[in-house]
């Protein structure tokens, strides 16, 4: 397996973990909803995971720039632009005294990155197992 | 007197001449008794009671009074569960039931009662008929039920009713269609605002009245509805939908002050209190009973207003504990009182009611020393020792003095002296003792005495520049975290060591500029995490600060904001101003002496499809619709957005507030505030129905919040269209005039909005202008955000009175107390050179003087002989042996004392031709004027008009 087959599967596992952690989000979002966690504890969860999400997706771009993937970096790029964004502005952490203002808001991107990460993860695993094929050739 | 109730099977009540009283046998046992039996095991209709033999004696004229009070609108509890109760043939002929009367059957009837627990349906469908007879004097709160209008009670939500029952509603629904030709109806009638004075007397009119359907309520008590100042809405009749909502553009918000504070002067009552411990709530959506629910079966279950669960009566519901007794059903508190509380048994606690507790963080750093402040505030708590809530003795107190380490004092009980410990580590903050900082008050009063009595003196003579407040504050957390309680923070300075220092932030570049609304936010996360701990321990947060220079005031009020605190600013403090000093010691007293509910929450339940979308005030949002407000203080407001998400069938719905406290006497209590609003599907109604002062509170709101997300511009803009939204609406689909009109259509009961949007753009807190502090914009836009109603509305509108040529009567003691005089147009066009005017809102009072004004007025008023002498400023009024002088001092004891809270404002005098800048902020207040290059109101109305006409 060549270089390109090994970067589409560290992609793919690193897709379905960032997967795994938008689903976490939005159960804890709809846990708040019905009232089974409380914000304070909620936001202390999710904060941890903020930053290690949001990094390993800069990580998986940063792949993608350094191996030459060109089509795969066009595609992550606005979103870690978004998360630069926000880091600079100071409001990427979740905040327990607004949090249920902006729940709303907090759920759409989580739903709008899920979807992302989807689509992502089937891309990858496409030009995983094409990289594959065509060694095989 | 006790009287034969529903017995249990097999006992029986004889009537004993010689004790003149009942005496119940049990037929099996052959035992007697003087008690009632209460504990049925087998429940029967059929009470084998003996009538008295002596038909004149007590107990039987009792009997048919009783009975015929504990009437319930049986027309209605006939229509809605006659047919599903009575035998199921009978369901093809409704008509046949509810039927008026049975008279035939009437005079078959025998005394009856209920008890709670007795009699199933069983008993209900045997004693219907008997009701139905004589339903007529509870049969409605205003009116005897019509059986005509009998299909509006199908419409309320009827979800467990049987099908056929359904089927019957629909067949009768043509007939009646909702009830409209009963429904009262606003009376709608447009008033042109282009071109009119605004009479500003009419801000004090109550909202548009409730028209609630008769029969609503089960009892006609005139306190069914809560006082507006204990909780309004924006509408006082409710949209059925939310897209009628949406249509109108038009807020729905409840505005509330669930713990206002009552003043026997203002002839007020205090709430009234159910002692019983009987506490009758639904079992589903948890609401209590209130005068809107509807008794079913008998009376044995009521039925919720808001989800329309049927819930059993409390079987102690009709007794008198302490009497012993059956009780007068009708004559509860809950059944009478939208406004009621309750003493709450041990399930409502999580643990047994707490003290009150107190810990005073003090800045002793050298400008709080030079200012005084720590010399006042000390005497203040001295002086207060007797007025903190402390009945059971109970009360604990700690005191802890900051400057650049942290000083704590012992204070043993019994002890004379007090010691003090200092911490210098401010990164780690432990404290020194286990024991003896925080101290009971009565214990160790003569310790707290002496320390308080040479607080200030000890730190006289240290030089340190440097507050530590935010280790203060998290030693006080500390020391009373196990308990929760109240901190009271008094600075003086802003807060530059330890945790949670602050930079001067405040670059007058930025003021004026779309990042000015950067300085309306918190500079810090400190304050916010620290105020989430402070919320999770039930610790509230009072912030006073003084400081003549920048202390943040944004950054440091997050901290009361979210403990259901307050915020007090004293700016350019001076204790050797005896303004001042009065001022902050008046104030500062009556927050210490003020009752305290601890350990609350707030939640506000309501008719099924209505939610709580957003919520505003001083609290922490626990969950989605549970406010957690470690203390909650007196007349604070709150304001809390509705929703509908399903449409409302029902003719009228509920919303009730509960409060769960525990009161600073160490009893948990709940205080509920019960609202019933109309329903209606018409704009026109709707429009008829606003409430122009719940609106403009809601807008405050709104206004503040974005002016903090966004800027202070979009702040103005935002309320400035959703006015022109409003009326634009207003005038397309209820007044339907086409195009552009030279007028602007305004409904009579908002016929004042427009001014108090107008006011609201122009206030300190929001006005446009590069000169105002952000100290003094944050400190307005708390004030903004949390004062009530009755104080609000003159805080955005100013009261105008002249002085010089008012009434005989105003200033002398009339009917209600000191008359005031007329209130003025807020418009310099009324002051007159020669004449001596007030002009006040609520924070602060001008006396303006005009500069040829006669001798012998200045030397009346002041005791000066001309009015070159008169110098401007802070002022105390003297009280001359003069009637003119007495007149005055009235009016401004009377302004002072007006309303409810702790506010004292400061008296300014005001010269027409000196001190510019004291010239300009009184003239700042009169909005209708046009001011640097804020529009005047005319001009303000233009504006409007002209957004109406472009939109339409």
């Amino acid at each position: 397996m060549g270089g390109e087959g090994w970067l589409f599967l560290f992609a793919v596992l690193m897709a379905a973990v960032l997967l795994f952690t938008m689903v976490f989000f939005i159960i804890m979002f709809s846990d708040l909803e019905c009232d089974y966690i409380n914000p304070i504890d909620l936001c202390n969860k999710l904060n941890q995971f903020v930053l290690p999400e949001m990094i390993a997706h800069a990580f998986l771009t940063l792949c993608f720039l350094l191996s030459g993937q060109w089509l795969a970096f066009l595609l992550n790029a606005p979103l870690v632009g978004y998360n630069v964004n926000k880091i600079m502005a100071k409001n990427h952490m979740y905040d327990a005294t607004e949090i249920f203002r902006t729940l709303s808001g907090h759920k759409k991107e989580s739903f709008i990155k899920l979807g992302f990460y989807l689509v992502s993860f089937f891309y990858y695993l496409y030009r995983m197992i094409l990289a594959l094929i065509s060694e095989s050739d | 007197m006790s009287q034969p109730v529903m017995l249990p099977q097999g006992w029986e009540a004889r009537w004993d001449a010689q004790s003149s009283s009942y005496i119940y046998i049990d037929q099996a046992t052959g035992q007697s008794q003087w008690e009632v039996p209460i504990n049925p095991s087998f429940p029967t209709s059929h009470p084998s009671a003996s009538p008295p033999p002596n038909p004149a004696s007590p107990p039987a004229q009792a009997a048919p009074s009783r009975h015929g009070r504990r009437q319930y609108p049986t027309a209605q509890i006939q229509q809605m569960y006659g047919s599903s109760y009575e035998a199921q043939p009978q369901v093809g002929q409704p008509q046949q039931l509810a039927a008026p009367g049975y008279p035939d059957q009437g005079g078959a009837q025998q005394p009856q009662f209920f008890t709670p627990g007795f009699g199933g349906p069983d008993a209900a469908a045997a004693q219907q008929p008997a009701y139905g007879a004589q339903q007529a004097p509870y049969g409605g709160a205003a009116q005897p039920p019509a059986y005509g209008q009998q299909p509006a009670y199908g419409q309320q939500p009827v979800d467990q009713m049987s099908n056929q029952f359904q089927q019957l509603n629909v067949g009768q629904k043509g007939g009646a269609a909702y009830g409209a030709d009963q429904k009262q109806l606003h009376s709608i009638q447009t008033v042109n605002l282009i071109g009119m004075q605004p009479d500003v007397s009419a801000l004090d009119a109550p909202p548009p009245p409730y028209l609630l359907p008769p029969n609503a309520a089960v009892t006609s008590s005139p306190h069914i509805q809560p006082d507006p100042s204990y909780q309004r809405c924006t509408l006082t009749s409710m949209p059925t939908t939310q897209s009628l909502l949406n249509k109108s553009k038009l807020p729905l918000a409840l505005v509330m002050a669930p713990y206002r504070s009552w003043r026997e002067s203002d002839g007020d009552e205090p709430v009234p209190v159910v002692e019983d411990a009987v506490i009758a709530r639904c079992r589903r959506c948890r609401a209590y009973i209130n005068p809107f629910v509807t008794f079913i079966e008998g009376g044995n279950r009521w039925k919720c207003c808001m989800c329309g669960l049927s819930n059993e009566v409390p079987q102690l519901f009709d007794w008198d504990q302490r009497a012993g007794k059956p009780a007068d059903r009708w004559a509860r508190k809950e059944l009478n009182h939208s406004v009621v509380e309750y003493i709450a048994p041990t399930e409502y606690m999580v643990r047994p009611p707490q003290p009150p507790v107190y810990a005073f963080v003090i800045d002793v750093s050298q400008p709080a020393i030079q200012s005084g402040m720590v010399a006042v505030a000390a005497r203040t708590i001295l002086e207060s020792l007797d007025n903190i809530p402390n009945a059971d003795k109970r009360t604990k107190v700690a005191i802890i003095a900051v400057s650049t380490s942290l000083h704590f004092f012992s204070l043993p009980a019994g002890a004379t002296e007090a010691s003090m410990l200092v911490v210098p580590d401010l990164s780690d903050v432990f404290l020194p003792k286990p024991v003896d900082l925080l101290v009971n008050l009565t214990e160790s009063r003569s310790a707290i005495e002496s320390l308080l009595g040479r607080l200030s003196d000890m730190f006289q003579d240290s030089h340190v520049v440097g507050n530590a407040l935010g280790s203060g504050l998290q030693a006080a957390h500390q020391l009373i975290g196990k308990i929760g309680g109240k901190i009271i923070c008094l600075t003086a300075s802003l807060p530059t060591l330890g945790e949670g220092a602050l930079k001067a932030r405040d670059d007058p570049k930025l003021l004026g500029t779309s990042k000015e609304s950067s300085l309306l936010n918190a500079g810090s996360s400190f304050y916010k995490t620290f105020a989430i701990e402070c919320s999770k321990q039930q610790i509230a947060v009072d912030m006073f600060l003084f400081s003549a220079a920048y202390t943040d005031v944004a950054t440091l009020s997050c901290l009361p904001r979210y403990t259901a605190g307050q915020t007090y600013l004293y700016p350019g403090f001076n204790a050797s101003r005896s303004e001042d000093a009065i001022k902050f010691a008046t104030e500062f007293g009556k927050v210490l002496a003020m009752p305290m509910g601890l350990e609350a929450v707030i939640r506000v339940r309501a008719t099924r499809g209505i939610r709580m979308s957003a919520f505003h005030g001083n609290f922490f949002i626990r969950s989605t619709d549970l406010l957690a407000l470690p203390v909650v203080p007196t007349d604070q407001n709150y304001i809390i957005e509705l929703q509908l998400e399903d449409d409302i069938k029902g003719s009228f719905v509920v919303l009730q507030t509960a409060v769960l406290h525990t009161s600073c006497y160490g009893e948990r209590r709940i205080r509920v505030i019960t609202q019933a609003l109309p329903t209606t599907d018409s704009i026109a109604e709707l429009y008829a129905s606003a409430d122009q002062v719940s609106i403009a509170a809601y807008l405050t709101n709104k206004g503040v919040e974005r002016s903090m997300s966004h800027s202070l511009d979009d702040a103005r803009n935002h309320i400035t269209n959703r006015l022109g939204e409003m009326l634009t609406v207003y005038k397309n689909q209820v007044t339907s005039a086409a195009g552009a009109s030279a007028q602007l259509a305004v409904p009579d009961n908002l016929k004042l909005l427009p001014l108090l949007c107008c006011g609201l753009v122009k206030h300190v807190g929001l006005r446009e202008g590069s000169s105002i502090p952000p100290d003094l914009r944050s400190y307005a836009q708390c004030l903004l955000t949390t004062l009530p109603c009755q104080s609000l509305v003159p805080y955005i509108h100013p009261r105008f009175y002249s002085l010089h040529n008012m009434p005989a009567d105003a200033g002398n003691i009339g009917e209600h107390g000191i008359t005031l005089p007329p209130a003025l147009n807020l418009t310099s066009e009324r002051l007159e050179r020669h004449g001596l005017f007030l002009i006040e809102d609520g924070q602060n009072i001008f006396l303006w003087v005009g500069h040829e004004a006669v001798p012998r007025l200045i030397q009346d008023v002041f005791d000066l002989p001309s009015y070159g002498e008169l110098t401007g400023g802070k002022f105390t009024l003297p009280v001359l042996d003069n009637p003119f002088s007495q007149r005055v001092n009235n009016i401004v004891a009377k302004t002072r004392e007006l309303r409810r809270g702790v506010y004292r404002p400061h008296l300014y005098v005001v010269k027409s031709d000196a001190e510019p800048a004291l010239r300009s902020w009184a003239l700042s207040l009169l909005i209708e004027d046009r001011m640097d290059h804020m529009s005047s109101y005319a001009q303000y109305l233009t504006t409007v008009k002209n957004k109406v006409n472009g939109s339409s």
